[in-house]
Order: C-alpha cells, then structure tokens, then sequence
C-alpha cells in the first residue's frame, strides 16, 4: 500500500524526534508530552473497540482505573517492583474486561453504552469501599524523581498501541472487527466468531488503558476513586478518537494532538473558554467531517456534500 | 444423495407459528425453488436452517450430522452460506473489501493471509462481472449491483450449499435473465442452491424442483411444471375466486 508510505514516514521521525529530545525540553513541556501521550494511547486503545468493532464504549475509564488501582496497590502493599506491578495491572484490565464484555457485548448501540457507563460507575462505587485499595482516602505511591522514566513509559505504551491498531487495519482479525461493525448479522453469516471477536477487541482496549492507568498511578503519585474514574476521562478518549477519524490509526493520535494543543493552549487564558472551544469543535467536526480529521487530509478535500447531508440527518 | 434434511422444522414467535412442521430434504448439486406468498415463512425458514434464528423443533442435518443449535458462524464456517433479503453491505468497505471478508472467514476458516483473499475476492468479481467497481465504495452502488455484490461476499465463502433469499427483487427483465444466467453457472461450480424468488419466470427456469410454504406449512413440492400449475399454489397466490377464474 504506497499510501501508507507518507504517514508511516512522517510517525517514524516524530518518534525518533520524542526519543531523542525529552532532555532538552522544558520540564513544563515534558509534562505536557506524557500527558499527550497517556491522552493518545487511551483514544487508541479505544479505538480498538469503539472505532474499529463500532461498539461505543462509555465506560473505558474503567480499565484504565482497575489497571491503575492494580499496579499501585502491588507496588505499595505488596511492594512488588514497578514492572511487575504493571504488567499485572494490564492483565488484570484485559481480564476484567473480557468478564464484563461477555455479558454486556451482547447489548448493542445505545443499551451497550449505558451498560459500560454503569461498569465504570459501579467500578468506582466498589473502589471506594475496598480497604486494600485505601477506599475514598486513596493511594499514596513512591515518589520517584525524574520524569523522564514516565516519558518514555507512556511514549512505548503509545507506540504499542498504535502498532496495535495498525495490525487491525491490515489483518484477517482487524477485518473480522469492520465486519462486525459494518453488520454483525452478515459478518456472523460469513464465519466470523462475533462474540469472540467482540470479546478479544475489549479485552485488548481495555488491556491497554490499564497499562496507560498503571503509569498514570506511579507518575501521579496519588490515586483516589474521583480522580481515576472520571466520566469525563472516557469522553476525552472518544472525542479524540471521533475528531481525528474513528476506525483509522492516525485518526486518534491526530485528535489527541489537535485537542490537548487547543486547550492547554487556551487553558492559560481561560479555562472555562477551553472548554467551550472544545465543544465547539466536536460539534464542527461532526458537522463537516464525519468521518474526522484523518480522512479529510487523506482525501484532501472539504466536503460540503457531507456538510449538507449531516445538516439533513441531525436536523440542525 | 440428499446433502441438507430439514425435519420437521417449526419455528414459533409466541403463539404465531413462522414455520410449522416442514420436512426437505435437498440433493447434492440441486437447485430448489422456495416459492409462498409474502409472510409465508420463506425467509423465517432459511434463517432457522443457518443459525440466524433458533429453531423451537425439528432438526436440520448437513451431510448427515444434526447442525440444530449451532451458531451463525459455525454454520457458515461448514459451508452453508446466504443472502439476505432486505441487502447487508458492509457499507464502508469497498466491494472488493466486502467480498475478502467471504474469503478470509466462511467455509473451513477460509484464507489466512489478506493477499490471498484478495486473489480469491478479485476471482469471484470477475465472475459475476463486478470487476469493475472492485475499488467502489459499497455504500454508493445501485440495487442490481448491491445484489451481485452480497452473492460474491457468498460465493468467495466457498459454500457447499447457497440459500439465496430474493436476489432478484428490484431487477429489470433484463437483469433477471443475466442473473438466471450466473446461478446455473454457480450450480455448475458444484454449489448446492435454495432459490427464494417471486419472480416465477425465473424460478421455473432455474428450479429442478420446487418446493411451496403457505401459511409457515409446505403446502406442496415437486417438479415445476406440476407445482406451478397446481390448483392450490394458484389459489395461495392469487386467493381462490381467482384461482377458478383462471382455470375457467
């Protein structure tokens, strides 16, 4: 595929850019970096289930919490090392998600949403009444000195997600994914295992953002239940994914780039005026671009004929 | 040798029965016309025999083995493929796409590798002359082709047996004689096929035999030209007063 060249290129040398540079960047910008990072490999390891399966999840937070809540409870109460901590953390967000999923992938559309919304509010409810998780006074971790070591944490989790996503994109279980999103009758009539399918993608999803929540835990140094499962975590994810171009792999490092620059940007003005642009722009983006940023630089072209049909369907 | 025995197939929503007690059985290599009114209990029925639907009783046997209870895609994976009435595409997939997905699932777990389903997926386009909007988006093609495209996903499943459930609605007179064309071809792969179709035309020069639901019952099975000219098929169809008036 001649296509990919460009942007496979253009990712090689950002990356080897981030490698390269963290020691001689601001301490005010390598925080804004791990923070992109950590915001891209959520909106990635979303677009596992979310994008590519069409199953919209509300509820991703979730993992990303019981992989934090994993990881800091090993590496304080049983005071495992950090790697192990957070290996453990991503597997025990891969199990607790394949448990969920096989009962609420069977919902679809709008019941699938709300159910993960309840996963994840429930999750939080049970955190907050566990004694080993330090129930609402939270966890405490180590404090380690450099940020660097997270830097560079997050910038691999990043990159193994989107390497991820680029196997979807170009493999016989990626294809089996669009197919289950496109119309999961006719992908069950052709072969395709759906439940196992569906169960694998949320697994893999949720895996992965409890790798991103375990390095979230350690870096942060402290975790309580309001601060790690929040709502408004999950929709981040989404939005970056549905502003870059859900279903592709550039499309959710391209959203969290574009969002997370406009509003710490517009953060040190006014923080109330971020928040507004930001909802201004998912609404512009849903308007004219449906299918998000991604497909419209790769199509190069502003379509007004999307413009028109979005304005009919929604009814503006 | 019969490849599919349906047994007493009945499939009830509630206290409505869709299908009720129907028996077949399907010999290899065959074409069966599945002809009834609309609410017959055509389409009720193909997707009871695939998976689609559970069934409430009976039992369906592919090459001997009971296949009651499995799921869609274990049916499909042992080479019982289908179209759908109301079309499926995978609407934003190309049409080459949408057909590489028969060809990396379907029948025996299909191909590995993309490369090669892609191979196989460009084979069966050229087979039913799509070849040409093989890069085309699926969601921007007309009926007919949206028809060809859901029998090439089908066909690139490699099925043993094909229930094709109206492929021919929508079509002009013209399209269904290409159509006709391309499914005696497709039995001539070595594809065992249920043809559902209103079009009589076509299923009388398709079908070996046909076999006629009424009300989720077979009302009656045989070669077509006795079934088409039977008294209780014309009165199925048209209502009984008319059923006399066309004999008179």
């Amino acid at each position: 595929m001649a296509g990919d060249r460009i942007p496979i290129a253009l990712g090689a040398a950002a990356l080897l850019i981030l490698v390269a540079t963290p020691g001689l960047l601001s301490p005010f910008l390598v925080q804004f970096l791990i923070n992109l990072f950590m915001l891209a490999a959520l909106a990635e390891s979303w677009n596992i289930i979310g994008g590519f399966t069409g199953y919209a999840s509300f509820g991703n937070v979730a993992f990303f919490g019981v992989g934090a809540y994993a990881t800091g409870v090993l590496l304080t109460t049983a005071e495992l090392p950090f790697a192990l901590a957070l290996a453990a953390g991503g597997i025990a967000a891969a199990v607790f998600a394949a448990l969920v999923g096989m009962p609420i992938l069977r919902l679809k559309g709008h019941y699938f949403a709300i159910a993960t919304l309840g996963v994840a509010e429930t999750t939080r409810e049970i955190v907050y009444n566990l004694r080993i998780t330090g129930g609402g006074t939270g966890l405490t971790m180590p404090i380690s000195r450099s940020p660097l070591p997270f830097y560079y944490l997050m910038l691999s989790i990043l990159l193994a997600t989107t390497l991820v996503n680029w196997w979807l994109s170009s493999s016989r279980f990626g294809y089996g994914l669009i197919a289950i999103r496109e119309d999961e009758d006719a992908a069950a009539a052709m072969g395709i295992n759906t439940p196992l399918y569906k169960t694998i993608a949320f697994s893999v999803s949720g895996g992965l953002a409890g790798l991103v929540g375990g390095v979230f835990a350690y870096w942060i140094t402290f975790i309580d239940p309001e601060g790690v499962f929040k709502v408004s975590t999950t929709i981040q994810m989404i939005i970056m994914a549905v502003f870059g171009g859900a279903g592709t792999v550039a499309g959710p490092l391209l959203g969290a780039l574009v969002l997370s620059s406009v509003s710490e940007f517009l953060s040190t003005q006014l923080v109330s005026l971020a928040e507004l642009v930001n909802g201004l722009i998912v609404i512009l983006v849903v308007l004219f671009m449906p299918r998000g940023l991604a497909e419209m630089i790769r199509k190069r072209q502003f379509s007004l004929r999307d413009f028109a049909r979005n304005f009919r369907e929604y009814r503006v | 040798m019969a490849i599919l025995e349906a047994q007493g197939v009945t499939k009830r929503f509630g206290g409505l029965a869709a299908v009720s007690g129907v028996s077949f059985n399907l010999g290899d290599g065959e074409i069966l016309g599945l002809i009834g009114p609309n609410g017959s209990g055509k389409t009720t029925l193909v997707n009871v025999i695939t998976g689609a639907l559970s069934s409430s009783d009976g039992d369906v046997r592919f090459r001997g083995d009971s296949i009651r209870g499995l799921a869609s895609h274990e049916i499909g994976r042992l080479g019982v493929g289908r179209t759908f009435q109301i079309v499926k595409p995978f609407r934003n997939l190309t049409v080459l796409e949408n057909v590489m997905v028969g060809a990396l699932f379907g029948a025996r777990g299909g191909a590995r590798a993309l490369s090669e389903a892609r191979r196989q997926a460009e084979r069966v386009l050229e087979f039913v002359a799509l070849a040409h909007l093989a890069d085309a988006s699926a969601d921007g093609l007309n009926v007919p082709e949206r028809k060809r495209m859901e029998l090439a996903r089908a066909l690139a499943m490699r099925p043993t047996v094909l229930f094709l459930d109206e492929v021919m609605a929508g079509l002009n007179p013209a399209e269904i004689d290409a159509a006709v064309v391309l499914i005696k071809q497709i039995r001539d792969r070595g594809i065992t096929l249920v043809v559902i179709e209103h079009v009589m035309k076509a299923i009388r020069d398709l079908s070996d035999r046909i076999m006629v639901l009424y009300h989720g019952e077979k009302l009656t099975e045989g070669l077509p030209h006795q079934v088409l000219n039977d008294p209780d098929v014309v009165a199925a169809y048209l209502g009984r007063r008319f059923a006399e008036q066309s004999h008179a």
